[in-house]
């Protein structure tokens, strides 16, 4: 699951942006392509054939979701989409567009990295693993069983459904939508409701302080994330 | 108000009024009738009576004709009386003739004492008219004035006033205001008034407008088929607007006493305009001096608020850069620190620039869903980890806790704004404290230091846009964070506020409704 060599595709029309990320990534060893519009980021993607699209919504040429909208016409690559923090509406609709994650400007590289890093082990994972481990937080999904710290805890079916949810998505950004289609299927908008409240069971069973979550965070406006805490 | 050198008067007596005096047919049948019911009791009493004494009941008529009816019936009496006189009672009776010298000395003095007395009487009654009208007219306008003192807002004051003109004249009543800039013409009509004028009659308005006239039936430029006047609303040299009547009923005219009592309604038309004129531009300019003010307090702000960390920024790059090797690894990653914290801080000022914007020009949207305030609480201290290094947190959520209707990330810039703020302002190691408590059906969060107190008579400026306390203006900070919270909170209908005994260090507070078991409107 190295990064080593991975492909990374930069479309944002900022120069700046671009130069920055391109120095900063290529340190960590990744192979860097840019793009300074929504066209040209088009044709570089059947061109370089990256393993990560980082895409800028703000494009000069064409709407970021109309070309996320493009790209999945053809590929599932990866696409983690560059926001800022008073389109709290575009991120969701970029996500329902078919983009994994976004990061929100301005942002640090750690968590730009940490994107990268997720979506890229998205691509590499079988969708069968046995068991999906996050720090101290382990689920057995041959034996439905969740241990914590060492303790197995006990999850109704509905709670290990959206932890499981989660975990298979770790370190990306789930939906309100995505994880209400999943666990409650299409009439989920009567369930909606019930979405916070399982949440909340779930923090008071697997974190240690469950008003500093370091397993579950909410992503405001647009969903939730499971990462491994730190 | 001036209308000009044309006595209404003599123009407003319409058709009718010319030929009978100002008085209805009815009135003058009547005093026919009275001078024939005078004439049969006469002739009852003649033979006890003598003729001196009979011409003095044909007074009585006459002064009833006078009071009651007017000066032309009380003419038509007294004539017809001396006709009716001299050819029934003055031998030769049934004769116009008159055979006695005397009796011809009783008709004229008759005669002269019928006319004197009706024309006394009639006056008499027309200055009674007159006072009940003038009372009637100083009611109007007390009630006018009073209704129209209880208003502020233009349209509501001219739209009381064209109602009360309407209600004076029993019909219909607009006024077109003049707007000098524009040169357009705000109508402002009465109850039921919509389709006051057609296009010619608009052009008249416009005319009276920019002569300064008035027009109508009889007041001089227009002579149209409806009955519609015009009179300009002048004050000084200037026309500020038109107000145009249309009386009710039958009448087609305007009377002396209508006309007057709308010249009364416009001079005080005039008055209302100009006072809103001069409170509207006194707002403007209050409104100027403020945004003056504001532009230059925010000029202020950014000036100082982005050099402040920008300076600590650049200081940081450019020791890197320039002798990089003179450092220590700790130097270097304070100087790093210092550069990510910098920055981190400017993107808060710019995000509570934004949202001030957003909160004066009123386009704030609220997001408003169910949120739990836990929630908001984990991702505010996940957010600002780094900022609140050095001072220990103290969360005390109850789990019972209720959830509320609100706008998530707008929720959590305040809290934000009050924990940056609780830190900033307090030593190091000084913890701060977050916690939740529930008063009636309201979820109060209160974020509190043991800092340094604000000192009481500061308290209350607080959430003043810009208002920085005196003794911390060291510290950097723009104003606006409390400013912004208050917004915020206020847009959501909860209510924000500081503690106000100063010896337990800083408690901030604000509550918001609870959602209760109000349905979900989540829809993502």
């Amino acid at each position: 699951m190295s990064a080593q060599g991975a492909r990374i595709l930069v479309v944002d029309d900022e120069k700046q942006i671009r130069r920055m990320l391109k120095a900063a990534l290529e340190g960590y060893g990744y192979d860097i392509a840019e793009a300074a519009s929504g066209h040209e980021g088009l044709s570089q993607t059947s061109i370089f054939h990256p393993d990560v699209v980082i895409l800028d919504l703000g494009l000069p040429d064409m709407d970021g979701i109309e070309v996320i909208e493009r790209l999945r016409e053809w590929t599932e690559v990866p696409v983690i989409v560059l926001s800022v923090r008073e389109h709290e509406d575009d991120k969701v609709r970029a996500l329902d567009a078919g983009a994994d994650d976004y990061v929100t400007k301005p942002f640090g590289m750690g968590e730009l990295l940490a994107r990268l890093r997720a979506a890229l082990r998205r691509m590499a994972r079988s969708e069968d693993e046995p068991v999906l481990a996050l720090g101290e937080l382990s689920l057995d999904l041959a034996r439905r069983s969740v241990t914590v710290r060492g303790e197995e805890v006990k999850l109704t079916p509905t709670e290990y459904e959206v932890l499981k949810y989660l975990a298979r998505k770790a370190g990306r950004v789930v939906t309100h939508r995505q994880l209400l289609l999943e666990i409650w299927g299409s009439n989920y908008q009567e369930h909606s409701q019930y979405l916070r409240v399982y949440i909340g069971q779930l923090r008071r069973k697997i974190e240690a302080d469950p008003s500093q979550p370091a397993y579950i965070i909410t992503e405001p406006g647009v969903g939730y994330r499971l990462v491994a805490a730190d | 108000m001036n209308i000009g050198a044309n006595d209404p008067y003599k123009h407003q007596k319409s058709f009718q009024g010319h030929l009978f005096l100002g008085s209805s047919p009815e009135n003058y049948l009547w005093a026919v009738l009275s001078i024939f019911a005078v004439t049969v009791f006469g002739q009852v009493l003649t033979p006890h009576l003598d003729l001196t004494n009979i011409v003095l009941i044909y007074l009585l008529p006459v002064l009833i004709s006078a009071v009651r009816w007017g000066r032309g019936p009380a003419f038509l009496a007294s004539s017809l009386g001396a006709l009716a006189f001299n050819f029934f009672f003055v031998p030769p009776i049934f004769t116009f003739a008159v055979a006695d010298i005397q009796h011809f000395f009783t008709l004229v003095v008759y005669l002269l004492v019928a006319l004197v007395t009706s024309t006394l009487a009639t006056k008499l009654r027309d200055e009674m008219h007159k006072a009940t009208q003038g009372e009637q007219r100083a009611l109007a306008l007390y009630d006018l004035s009073r209704e129209i003192a209880a208003r502020s807002d233009f349209d509501q004051v001219l739209k009381t006033f064209v109602d009360k003109v309407a209600q004076a004249i029993d019909g219909m009543a607009i006024v077109l205001v003049h707007d000098p800039q524009t040169n357009a013409m705000e109508q402002i009509a009465s109850e039921g008034a919509d389709s006051f004028f057609d296009k010619k009659e608009y052009a008249v308005a416009r005319q009276v407008l920019e002569q300064g006239r008035p027009a109508g039936k009889g007041l001089g430029i227009f002579e149209g088929e409806r009955s519609l006047f015009f009179f300009p609303v002048r004050a000084e040299d200037r026309t500020l607007a038109v107000l145009g009547i249309r009386p009710g009923g039958e009448a087609s005219s305007l009377s002396p006493d209508q006309t007057q009592l709308v010249e009364t309604l416009s001079n005080l038309a005039a008055v209302i305009i100009v006072r809103l004129e001069l409170a509207k531009e006194a707002e403007q300019a209050k409104w100027l001096a403020e945004s003056e003010r504001l532009h230059r307090t925010l000029l202020n702000s950014i000036s100082h608020d982005f050099r402040t960390p920008l300076a600590s920024i650049m200081g940081a790059v450019t020791s890197l850069i320039d002798e990089k090797d003179i450092y220590t690894p700790e130097t270097r990653g304070m100087f790093l620190g210092t550069i990510r914290e910098e920055a981190r801080r400017m993107n808060r000022f710019v995000e509570n620039l934004l949202d001030m914007v957003r909160l004066e020009s009123g386009t704030l949207k609220l997001n408003m869903k169910v949120c739990d305030i836990q929630d908001i609480i984990g991702v505010v201290l996940r957010e600002m980890r780094d900022t609140l290094t050095g001072h220990p947190v103290k969360v005390d959520i109850p789990p019972d806790a209720p959830s509320v209707m609100a706008d998530f990330i707008l929720i959590e810039q305040v809290v934000i704004n009050l924990l940056e703020n609780a830190a900033k302002y307090s030593p190091p190691d000084v913890p701060v404290s977050i916690s939740v408590g529930v008063r009636e059906k309201d979820l109060v969060l209160t974020v509190a230091n043991a800092g340094p107190s604000i000192p009481g008579e500061e308290r209350e400026h607080v959430f003043d846009k810009f208002y920085r306390q005196s003794s911390t203006r060291h510290v950097s900070g723009t104003g606006l964070g409390l400013f912004i919270c208050k917004g915020i909170i206020e847009a959501h209908g909860g209510r924000i506020w500081i503690d106000p005994s100063p010896e337990q260090g800083n408690r901030f507070s604000f509550s918001l409704a609870a959602a209760g078991e109000a349905p979900d409107r989540q829809n993502s």
